[in-house]
């Protein structure tokens, strides 16, 4: 394989999207559950380190999909301060050590601007803007690849690290951003902490890249690894966890139900779950008559 | 005056068919004929079917009728009554008679238009007695008829009937240009001459000469008779070739003066066409070399030569307009004059005799001096333009198409509510944290925040780690379904061992070509060439047999693929070493 790399600079970027929703969190530390902010940090923290150390060409950003912002963790736009960013004393990878506390000074800022706002704070919904992360991680792709010299080359993947539940009010954002990905060919990853969620899987499987629920909160950091790290070019090669089925059904627009089959209006596309001579979306009367309904039997008590 | 198609219209006794003699019927859609002493019909000819009658000659003794079919078969009946020869003159006159106003509302209609019109007529009853009732009988013309009921007719080769609106008008049929040439009359022995007329002859007059049928619905029945009517027009010299004396008792003296009037019409509208300067035109071939005339003097003064051309002019361009007259609406007679007009001039052109265009011209230019003096750049524009415009160059007009007025557009923007929800939710209370709001949660996880410093902590444990080891192996709980553990099992013993041959093989030359690099001597250069070849040897005479032989029994994996890509990658080696070192030596 080195091989072929000799003398072609290749180097790979890997953005990954942390589900930082507050509440989601929150929830899980109050009931004591082994997922909490802090582990999932130092695991992404690790994973993230081990990426860069897999090759000096490698790059690395974090993104936080909170719940009213999506923002660059690393590398950070404001410049580091001075009193905190101090070198490593024990000899660590100054990268290392970089990438480590701008992701946890980012973080912080981040929940203290949550907690010096949550007395005007209404409910808050368990939402995390995870399509304005991807759409970032994207154009962040694109200007790396327009960046990138003449005679290297760049591939870019994207993991999602989520918690909270899918957001159907993104819906359409999140699947315009999974297509957009897909045509520049950038994996999107998925690793769910918590309850599945569809919109992921079909992300994944339309660019090809990992879901993955996992099993034990624990072992984070061995399914980063494991599953995670191997660039997708190589994974073809390992015994890892097999594709799942992806549930693609479509959701009426009169329930938002998922159904197998179902009545789409000729003229604007919505999907019903049951015939409707006229079209709640665009008006249209429909002449032909739909399946006759089934008598209702009259059952006769005994 | 509704009649049931089976009410006979007319009994002839005495008639002789194939020397039996035997009754003729005549129905309200067929002929019959039935033995004497019979009570069946023994021959039965629908009028449909019926091309034509024939009469003997009364020179001849036998009064006959010829019946030729559509097939082409024919029957002949004999007319046979035995008081004379008169009355058998007047049977067969009266069948001939009513055969002849019979036959053309019977006769078939090729054209896909009219077979249309027949069908619906079978399909629709009440319309079929009403054509009969009017049509039949004569209350009404065909066209007419048709014309009221212009929706029932499916236009077949107009699209406009799909963009919906009114129906597009089947296509009018024309009139041959040779009607009346064709007109053949029959000296009736005497000193009278005999003109057979069709309905088909007589519609072709009406269309081309709106005039007479204006006359004829005039004059008949009122003051002549239908006969009286039309011999008088063959007489009039309106049918004549010259037609100098216009005898002002004449009935058709007005039609001559119409029909002057639609000439000098036809001439300003049509012969302005200021691409086509037709006095300039003349009878004559452009080259020397086909011995055309060049200089045509030749000038006719025979007034009646040149009234004469006149006719055929006018008369080629009333059959032409007779196709399109029908179909001119509001928005087509523009074009369709335009295109009548340019066909009256191809007519004229060919017409033989440049003096038409004198004549034309001489008529053209006063008239143009004075009313169409308006009229005339606008149509002179309009036809440089025509001309000079392109159609493909032309902008595409975008069709603004009808804007969808959607309401609630945001259901378009949903996704699927999360079937998960429930799932989460029954998370949260089994944990009994089902009522922690969010501002707990956002308090706790700041909290949590704040402690965190730069110290590291035991991000996994061994323990943890492998069962999450033990989760991720062939066979654990997330890799269900994959097939590697079966491979084994799927390839047989021999063909692993083939495998592993080719394996150890081949590794063995890969190591040999590796050690080569760094190409630091001669001898090394020399290896690293020579192996080069036997790794593409290999490739020919070992791996692409095992390849081959693989592939036979549809593996799930591609078990050469490894082996193929580390022959890639030392042929890409070899290649760039190669490259940078004929790069070095000039
Ligand atoms: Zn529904
Ligand atoms: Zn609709």
């Amino acid at each position: 394989m080195d091989g072929i790399k000799t003398d072609k600079l290749e180097s790979s970027l890997l953005i990954v999207i942390l589900d930082t929703n507050p509440v989601w969190w929150g929830k899980k530390k109050i009931a004591q559950d082994p997922m909490t902010l802090s582990h999932c940090v130092d695991c992404l923290t690790v994973l993230a380190n081990s990426h860069l150390m897999v090759s000096h060409n490698n790059k690395l950003a974090v993104i936080a999909a909170h719940t009213d912002i999506s923002t660059f963790l690393y590398p950070s736009s404001q410049p580091a301060r001075p009193d905190i960013f101090k070198l490593p004393d024990d000899g660590q990878y100054e990268v290392f050590n970089s990438v480590e506390s701008q992701l946890r000074t980012q973080l912080k800022t981040l929940i203290e601007a949550d907690k010096a706002q949550v007395d005007y704070m209404e409910e808050q919904s368990s939402d995390s803007l995870l399509a304005g992360a991807m759409c970032m991680a994207l154009c962040y792709i694109h200007r790396l690849e327009k960046e990138c010299p003449i005679g290297e080359s760049l591939t870019a993947r994207i993991l999602i690290l989520k918690g909270s539940d899918d957001c159907p009010s993104q819906y359409m954002n999140f699947m315009n951003a999974v297509f957009t990905a897909q045509k520049q060919n950038v994996v999107i990853d998925a690793c769910i902490l918590d309850s599945e969620s569809g919109l992921l899987q079909q992300a994944c499987d339309i660019t090809g890249g990992t879901y993955l629920n996992i099993p034990q909160a624990q072992g984070l950091l061995q399914y980063l690894l494991w599953v995670f790290l191997p660039d997708p070019s190589s994974r073809s090669k390992m015994a890892l966890p097999p594709r799942a089925q992806v549930d693609y059904r479509a959701a009426c627009f009169c329930h938002r139900n998922l159904i197998e089959i179902g009545y789409v209006c000729s003229v604007c596309l919505s999907i019903y779950c049951s015939f409707s001579p006229i079209c709640s979306t665009c008006q249209t009367t429909f002449k032909i008559i739909g399946p006759q309904k089934l008598v209702k039997k009259k059952i006769k008590k005994p | 005056m509704s009649k049931s198609s089976e009410e006979v219209l007319l009994i002839v006794k005495n008639v002789k068919n194939k020397k039996t003699d035997g009754t003729l019927y005549l129905m309200g859609e067929r002929m019959a004929w039935m033995l004497e002493s019979k009570n069946v019909f023994n021959i039965s000819y629908m009028y449909a079917d019926i091309k034509a009658q024939k009469i003997s000659p009364d020179s001849k003794e036998k009064v006959q009728l010829q019946v030729i079919l559509h097939d082409g078969s024919a029957n002949t009946f004999l007319f046979n009554n035995p008081r004379s020869r008169q009355t058998q003159m007047q049977d067969r006159e009266s069948v001939k008679e009513l055969l002849q106003q019979l036959l053309p509302k019977f006769k078939r209609k090729i054209s896909a238009e009219l077979e249309e019109k027949n069908r619906l007529l079978q399909e629709d009853p009440e319309s079929f007695q009403l054509y009969k009732d009017l049509v039949v009988s004569g209350v009404i013309t065909p066209e007419e008829f048709w014309a009221s009921r212009a929706h029932m007719l499916p236009s077949s080769t107009s699209s406009s009937s799909s963009s919906g609106g009114k129906t597009a008008p089947a296509q009018n049929v024309g009139v041959s240009p040779a009607f009346l040439a064709d007109i053949k009359p029959v000296t009736d022995g005497a000193n009278g001459l005999k003109y057979n007329l069709t309905q088909d002859i007589i519609q072709s007059i009406f269309k081309t000469y709106p005039m007479v049928k204006k006359k004829h619905a005039e004059a008949v029945p009122h003051q002549v008779s239908d006969c009286e009517f039309w011999s008088r027009f063959f007489q009039s010299h309106y049918f004549h070739r010259d037609r100098h004396a216009l005898s002002s008792e004449d009935i058709f003296t007005e039609c001559a003066k119409n029909d002057e009037e639609v000439m000098k019409d036809e001439i300003t509208k049509n012969v302005n066409d200021p691409l086509v300067d037709l006095t300039q035109m003349k009878d004559q071939s452009l080259e020397d070399d086909y011995r055309g005339i060049v200089d045509d003097t030749r000038t006719s003064n025979n007034v009646s030569n040149q009234a004469m051309i006149r006719r055929f002019n006018q008369h080629s361009t009333l059959v032409l307009r007779a196709c399109t007259s029908a179909s001119t609406g509001g928005v087509a007679s523009e074009n369709s004059a335009v295109e009548g007009g340019r066909k009256e001039k191809d007519s004229s052109r060919k017409s033989k005799s440049n003096e038409v265009n004198h004549v034309n011209g001489g008529v053209a230019h006063p008239t143009n001096g004075t009313s169409d003096s308006v009229e005339e750049p606008h149509r002179k524009k309009k036809r440089i333009k025509e001309k000079i415009g392109f159609e493909d160059l032309d902008d595409k007009e975008e069709s603004e198409g009808v804007t969808l007025r959607l309401t609630q557009m945001d259901r378009y923007l949903h996704g699927p509510t999360p079937s998960s929800s429930t799932a989460s939710a029954s998370v949260a209370s089994r944990l009994g944290h089902d009522d922690v709001t969010s501002e707990d949660a956002i308090l706790s996880v700041a909290s949590e925040v704040e402690g965190w410093g730069s110290a590291r902590h035991m991000v996994l444990g061994s323990t943890e780690a492998l069962s999450v080891l033990g989760e991720l192996s062939p066979g654990g709980a997330l890799m269900s379904g994959t097939s590697l553990q079966q491979l084994h099992q799927q390839v047989s013993p021999a063909t692993r061992d083939e495998i592993k041959q080719n394996y150890n093989a081949m590794c063995e030359l890969l190591r040999h070509f590796w050690s080569c690099f760094p190409v630091s001597s001669k001898s090394l250069e020399d290896k690293v060439v020579k192996m080069r070849q036997t790794l593409e040897r290999f490739e020919m005479s070992k791996l692409a047999p095992l390849k081959e032989k693989l592939s036979q029994y549809h593996y799930a994996m591609n078990l050469t693929g490894h082996l193929e890509e580390m022959l890639r990658a030392a042929y890409l080696k070899f290649d760039a070493w190669q490259a940078r070192r004929n790069a070095r030596r000039p």
